[in-house]
C-alpha cells in the first residue's frame, strides 16, 4: 500500500511539474537539458523530419534516428500524451530499478552464505539480514522517487528519461538472467548515449553469475548477443535514413568530438572552451578514454566477484566523465546507493560530500543567472561550481569503494584495528 | 606599295573603328533629395565590352576585373562594400541596395562543376583586388539563395542559375580609403578627370551612408539578344545629411570639397540628372541652369529630373542648389515596401529575430525573405511564427537549410504573400552558442554582427522607385518605363547580439583545474584496483612536526 502511495505522489509531482507554467524554465536549465538530450531539440529535429529535411544534415539534433521515430509518430499520432508518457516512463523506470534492487539483494546475499566460511566470528553480526536488505531495496524506489535531480529531470521532458529507462531494464533483465532483455536494452542505451556501452561488463558478469553453468560460455554468448543487436540497431537507424550512416557523426561523433561547449555539470565545456587548438585532440582522446575505457578493466579485475558493485560504480563514473552529463544522470546513479546501505557506516565523507551536493545545487542556478542574465559574474563562478559538483561525486564514488574493500576485510580479520596489542590503522599497500 | 600603305592605312583605321564600337565607357551621376534634411548623391560608371571579342584587349574595361572574371567563368558578379544603413522607411529606395559592410555574390557559368572552390578562389582574388577582407569568406558563411536573387544579366532560359550562385555578407567589415582608392583605379580616367574626380575619400567616408560597388554582368547587345556584351558597373551611393553641410543648400564644392573638371575624355556619355521633383513643394534654383528638364512618367508617378551634359573641355563645373525659403522639412511620402528588424530576448541564453514587413499598397505584394543566419546563432526552425502562427497561410513556399557548427549557416527562405496595408511579423528564435576561446574576435564583448536578411520582391507601383529596369544600362532607361512590376532586392538593417564569453585570461588555470579533477579520481581507483588492505601499527601519538617529517620519510621506503 505504502510503496502504491509513493507511485501516486511522484507520477503527481512529476506530472504537475510538466504542466505548471514554468515548465519551459525547467526543461532549458543547463543543468537538465544538454545539447544531447534538450526537448527543445527534439521537438526541432521532429519538425524538421516531418518537413522532409532531414535533421542530421544541421547541427540541431542528435538523437538516433529509432528516438527520431518513435517521437515523431507519438507527436503525429496522440502529443497530448506526451506529458503522462513522460512521467509513466520515469515510474516504470523507478520500478524497475526496485524490482533490479530486490534480485540484486537476493544475489548479494547468496554470495554472502557462499562467503559464510572466511567470515571471522566477531564480524558475524555484521552480516545482512534479511530486513535490511528488504529496506534498501524500498530505498532505492523512494530515492528514485524523490530525488529533485530525477524529478526535474523528468519534469524537463528530457530524453535522459528513456535512457534511465533502457539502462534500468538492462539492469532488471540482467538481474533476472534474461540475456536477450538485457543485451537489447543496453545495445538501445549505447544506440542512445553511447556511454552506457561499459555496462555490458558487468551485465555479462551478472548473466553469468545467474544463469549458473559455464562462465565463459555465457559471456561469449553475452557479448555476441550485445554487438548483434548493437549492430543491428545502427543498421536499423541507417535504413529509417534512407540508408545514410550521415547521422553517426551526429550522435556518436557529437558524443566523442565534443563540438558544442554549451556549460553543463560537467567538465568538459569549460576545459574544452580555453583548450590550445594544436592540443585539442590529444585532451579530446584523453577525457573520453577516461570516460569509456580507462576504469574497466582494473575494476572489473578487482570487484568481479561484486559485479553489481561494479554496475554502480561504472554508471557513476561514465555519468561523471561523460561529455554531456546532466542531473538526470546523476539522480539514477545516486537511486543505486541505498544497495549499498551496509557499506555507509565505513565511509568518511558522506557528510562533506552531502554538503557539496546542496551548496553547488543551490549556488549552481545562482552563478548562471548572475553570469548570464546579469552580467555581473563571469565563466569562473559557474565553472567553480561543476568543478566542486564533480568533485563531490569523486569522492562520493572513491568513498564507496573503500567502504567497501574496508569491510571486505572487517569481515575477514574481524573489527580490531591491533596488531600485536598495539593499536594499527588501515592502509593500502 | 602604295596598295600596301592603303591597305595598312584601312587596316589600323577598322581596328580603330571596331576597338570605338566594342568600347563603351559611360559616367552618370544622380543626384535627389531626400525626405528629411538629406541628400542622395549616386555615381555610375559604365564600361561596356563586347564579351566575344577578348576582354583583355579591351581599351576601356578594367584588366584585373576582366581577367578574374574570365578566369573564374563568372556570368555575373555583385560586390558593394557599405557603411552605415540605408532608412527605406524614411528615404525610400537607393538605385541600388547594399547590405552594410562587404556583400559579394556571383553566378558561375554552367560549365563551373565545383562551384564552391571557385567561389573561394574568386573572394580571395577580390580580397587582393579591393584590400577587403573577402578572403574571410568561406563555407560556413556562404548561401546559395534560393528563390532570393536572380541574375541581372542575360541568361540562357534553359539555365540552372540558383546552383552556380554563392552569396555570402561580411557584415563587421569596414569600409575606409584603402577599399576606394583600388576602386578608383579600375576606372579609365581613374581620379584624375571625369566624375571620379569628385570622390575625394576626405568628404565622402563622412557621410551618413556611403557604398562602393562593382557590378559584373552580361547585357544583350540588340533585343534579339543574338549577342552578348559585358557591363562592368562601378557605382557610389552617398547619403550626406544636411545638418553636417549646415544648411539645405548645397553645391560640388560643399559636398565634395571641389568642383568638377569636366567629363573624362574617354567617355562617350557624361550626364548628371539632379531629381528637381520636390522643386514644387519646396521651391528652389539649379545654378547653372540645367541643359534640359526632362518629365518622366513611370507607373503612375511622375518624376522631373534636371539634366547637365558634360564636356571633356576641362571647364570647372559647380552645380548647386539654392533654397528660396529656408528649413523646410519636407514631408516623407512612405513607400509601397518597408521593414524593420531587430533582436529579441533578455540575457544571453535564448533570443529571437524579428523581422517586420509592412506592405503599404492597396494590392497584395508577394516577396522572398531570406534569414542567413551564421553558424553561431543557431535558429530553430520549429519556433518560426509569422505573425504568430505557426503554420501560416501567408507562407506559400519555404526553403531551409540547417546550419553546422563551423561549417555552414543556417538558411531559410520564405516566400510570404503579404496582404495589403498590413504588416507582417516573423519571428524565429535562436540559441546563444559558447565558442572556443580563440574563435571570439578581438574585442568580444563589442558583439557580434547579424548580417541584414533579403528581402525580394515585385513592387506594383513605382513609388520612391529608382532602380533602372533590368535591360538599361544608363539613367536614360529609366524615363517613362512603365511596367507591370518593378524588381528590387531589399537588405533589412543588420542587428547585434553580446555572445557569452569566458575568461580569457585563464586557459592554464583551468586546463590545470580540470586535469586535477580527472586526478583525483583516478588516483584513489588506481590505489583501490592496484593495492591491498593492510593494518599497520601506527605507534604513539606523534607531535605535528614529526608527522610532517614522516611525510617526507615515507617517500623514502
Amino acid at each position: 500500500m505504502g510503496v502504491i502511495l509513493k507511485y501516486v505522489v511522484a507520477g503527481l509531482l512529476r506530472y504537475w511539474l510538466i504542466n505548471l507554467d514554468y515548465w519551459q524554465t525547467i526543461a532549458n536549465r543547463v543543468e537538465i537539458a544538454t545539447p544531447l538530450n534538450s526537448w527543445k531539440r527534439l521537438i526541432e529535429g521532429v519538425y524538421l523530419y516531418d518537413h522532409n529535411i532531414n535533421p542530421y544534415e544541421g547541427d540541431s539534433f542528435h538523437e538516433s534516428p529509432i528516438m527520431l521515430v518513435f517521437f515523431y509518430y507519438i507527436m503525429k499520432k496522440v502529443p497530448f500524451i506526451l506529458p503522462v508518457l513522460f512521467t509513466l516512463l520515469d515510474l516504470l523506470t523507478a520500478h524497475l530499478l526496485y524490482k533490479t534492487s530486490k534480485a540484486f539483494i537476493r544475489i548479494l546475499k547468496e554470495s554472502q552464505e557462499k562467503q559464510l566460511a572466511e567470515v571471522a566470528d566477531e564480524s558475524k553480526p555484521m552480516l545482512l539480514d534479511d530486513a535490511q536488505l528488504k529496506e534498501s531495496a524500498e530505498y532505492v524506489l523512494s530515492v528514485y522517487l524523490f530525488n529533485p535531480y530525477s524529478v526535474l529531470n523528468c519534469a524537463g521532458m528530457t530524453t535522459t528519461v528513456i535512457q534511465n529507462l533502457l539502462v534500468a531494464t538492462a539492469l532488471w533483465g540482467a538481474s533476472s538472467g534474461q540475456r536477450i532483455v538485457a543485451c537489447v536494452f543496453i545495445a538501445l542505451a549505447t544506440h542512445q548515449a553511447l556511454y552506457p556501452v561499459l555496462l555490458i561488463v558487468p551485465i555479462a558478469l551478472i548473466l553469468a553469475e545467474v544463469n549458473k553453468g559455464c562462465t565463459k560460455c555465457s559471456y561469449i554468448r553475452t557479448l555476441l548477443v550485445f554487438v548483434l543487436s548493437w549492430g543491428f540497431l545502427i543498421y536499423l537507424s541507417a535504413y529509417i535514413m534512407d540508408g545514410s550512416y550521415k547521422y553517426v557523426y551526429n550522435t556518436y561523433g557529437f558524443i566523442l568530438t565534443v563540438p558544442d561547449l554549451k556549460p553543463n555539470i560537467g567538465l568538459f565545456w569549460y576545459f574544452f572552451t580555453e583548450m590550445f587548438e594544436h592540443f585539442r585532440v590529444l585532451f579530446v582522446c584523453a577525457f573520453q578514454i577516461n570516460a569509456l575505457a580507462l576504469y574497466v578493466v582494473p575494476l572489473t579485475l578487482r570487484f568481479k566477484k561484486d559485479p553489481i558493485l561494479l554496475a554502480t560504480v561504472l554508471i557513476a563514473l561514465s555519468s561523471i566523465f561523460r561529455s554531456y552529463p546532466c542531473v538526470g544522470d546523476v539522480g539514477f546513479y545516486l537511486a543505486l546507493l541505498p544497495m549499498w546501505k551496509h557499506l555507509f557506516t565505513f565511509m568518511q565523507q558522506k557528510f562533506i560530500v552531502g554538503c557539496t551536493f546542496i551548496i553547488t545545487s543551490a549556488l549552481g542556478p545562482t552563478v548562471w543567472h548572475l553570469w548570464i542574465y546579469s552580467g555581473s559574474a563571469n565563466a569562473n563562478f559557474f565553472f567553480g561550481v561543476t568543478l566542486s559538483f564533480a568533485t563531490a561525486q569523486i569522492f562520493l564514488i572513491t568513498d564507496l569503494l573503500f567502504a567497501y574493500i574496508k569491510r571486505e576485510f572487517t569481515l575477514k580479520k574481524g573489527s580490531s584495528r591491533q596488531v600485536d596489542g598495539k593499536p594499527a590503522k588501515l592502509v593500502l599497500r | 606599295m602604295d596598295f600596301i600603305r592603303r591597305f595598312l592605312s584601312y587596316c589600323i583605321f577598322f581596328t580603330f573603328f571596331l576597338c570605338v564600337r566594342c568600347d563603351e565607357f559611360k559616367e552618370e551621376l544622380f543626384f535627389k533629395p531626400l525626405p528629411s534634411t538629406h541628400l542622395y548623391s549616386y555615381f555610375q560608371f559604365v564600361t561596356l565590352v563586347d564579351s566575344e571579342v577578348s576582354s583583355f584587349h579591351s581599351q576601356l574595361a578594367p584588366r584585373s576585373l576582366a581577367e578574374v572574371v574570365s578566369r573564374f567563368q563568372v556570368e555575373e558578379l555583385h560586390l558593394t562594400l557599405t557603411e552605415g544603413q540605408w532608412r527605406h522607411h524614411q528615404w525610400g529606395y537607393p538605385v541600388l541596395d547594399a547590405a552594410p559592410g562587404a556583400e559579394l555574390y556571383a553566378w558561375f557559368s554552367p560549365d563551373v562543376t565545383d562551384v564552391d572552390t571557385q567561389w573561394k578562389k574568386l573572394s580571395a582574388t577580390l580580397s587582393g583586388l579591393f584590400c577587403a577582407s573577402l578572403n574571410f569568406i568561406d563555407s560556413f558563411n556562404t548561401v546559395t539563395p534560393q528563390m532570393a536573387l536572380w541574375p541581372m544579366g542575360a541568361v540562357k532560359s534553359s539555365q540552372n542559375v540558383t546552383s552556380q550562385l554563392r552569396y555570402a555578407s561580411l557584415p563587421r567589415e569596414i569600409v575606409c580609403t584603402e577599399n576606394l582608392t583600388p576602386w578608383k583605379k579600375l576606372l579609365p580616367c581613374e581620379s584624375s578627370r571625369g566624375f571620379s574626380a569628385l570622390l575625394n575619400s576626405r568628404m565622402i567616408h563622412n557621410t551618413n551612408y556611403h557604398s562602393v560597388g562593382v557590378h559584373v554582368r552580361k547585357v544583350c547587345k540588340s533585343s534579339d539578344c543574338l549577342e552578348t556584351q559585358l557591363e562592368f558597373k562601378q557605382t557610389v551611393a552617398l547619403i550626406y545629411d544636411y545638418e553636417i553641410i549646415k544648411s539645405n543648400d548645397w553645391s560640388f564644392r560643399k559636398l565634395f570639397g571641389q568642383g568638377l573638371p569636366g567629363a573624362c575624355p574617354l567617355s562617350t556619355d557624361s550626364k548628371i540628372y539632379v531629381d528637381v521633383t520636390s522643386n514644387s513643394t519646396q521651391p528652389f534654383t539649379l545654378s547653372p541652369p540645367p541643359d534640359n528638364i526632362i518629365l518622366s512618367q513611370r507607373g503612375r508617378t511622375d518624376t522631373k529630373l534636371a539634366v547637365y551634359n558634360i564636356h571633356p573641355d576641362g571647364k570647372m563645373i559647380n552645380i548647386g542648389v539654392k533654397h528660396k525659403t529656408k528649413s523646410q522639412i519636407p514631408v516623407s511620402i512612405h513607400p509601397p515596401l518597408f521593414f524593420n528588424r531587430y533582436v529579441l530576448g533578455y540575457g544571453k541564453e535564448f533570443g529571437g529575430i524579428v523581422t517586420e514587413i509592412t506592405n503599404n499598397c492597396l494590392a497584395p505584394i508577394n516577396v522572398v525573405v531570406l534569414e542567413n543566419a551564421p553558424w553561431w546563432l543557431p535558429i530553430q526552425l520549429s519556433t518560426l511564427r509569422v505573425n504568430g502562427e505557426a503554420e501560416s497561410k501567408l507562407v506559400q513556399s519555404q526553403y531551409y537549410s540547417p546550419g553546422r557548427s563551423r561549417q555552414k549557416p543556417y538558411h531559410l527562405e520564405l516566400l510570404i504573400k503579404l496582404p495589403p496595408k498590413s504588416t507582417t511579423t516573423i519571428t524565429i528564435d535562436f540559441e546563444f552558442v559558447f565558442l572556443k576561446w580563440q574563435e571570439y574576435p578581438p574585442d568580444a564583448n563589442h558583439g557580434f554582427y547579424i548580417g541584414s536578411a533579403l528581402i525580394s520582391a515585385n513592387l506594383p507601383t513605382a513609388r520612391n522607385y529608382t532602380s533602372l529596369p533590368i535591360t538599361g544600362t544608363t539613367f536614360d532607361s529609366v524615363i517613362n518605363d512603365t511596367k507591370l512590376w518593378y524588381p528590387i532586392v531589399f537588405r533589412t538593417n543588420g542587428a547585434m547580439v553580446s555572445l557569452p564569453t569566458p575568461d580569457f585570461s585563464m586557459p592554464y588555470n583551468v586546463i590545470c583545474l580540470a586535469c586535477t579533477v580527472v586526478a583525483l579520481a583516478f588516483g584513489p581507483l588506481h590505489n583501490i584496483c592496484t593495492k591491498e588492505l593492510v593494518l599497520k601499527p601506527s605507534g604513539t601519538s606523534l607531535s605535528l612536526t614529526q608527522k610532517l617529517l614522516n611525510l617526507f620519510k615515507k617517500k623514502k621506503d
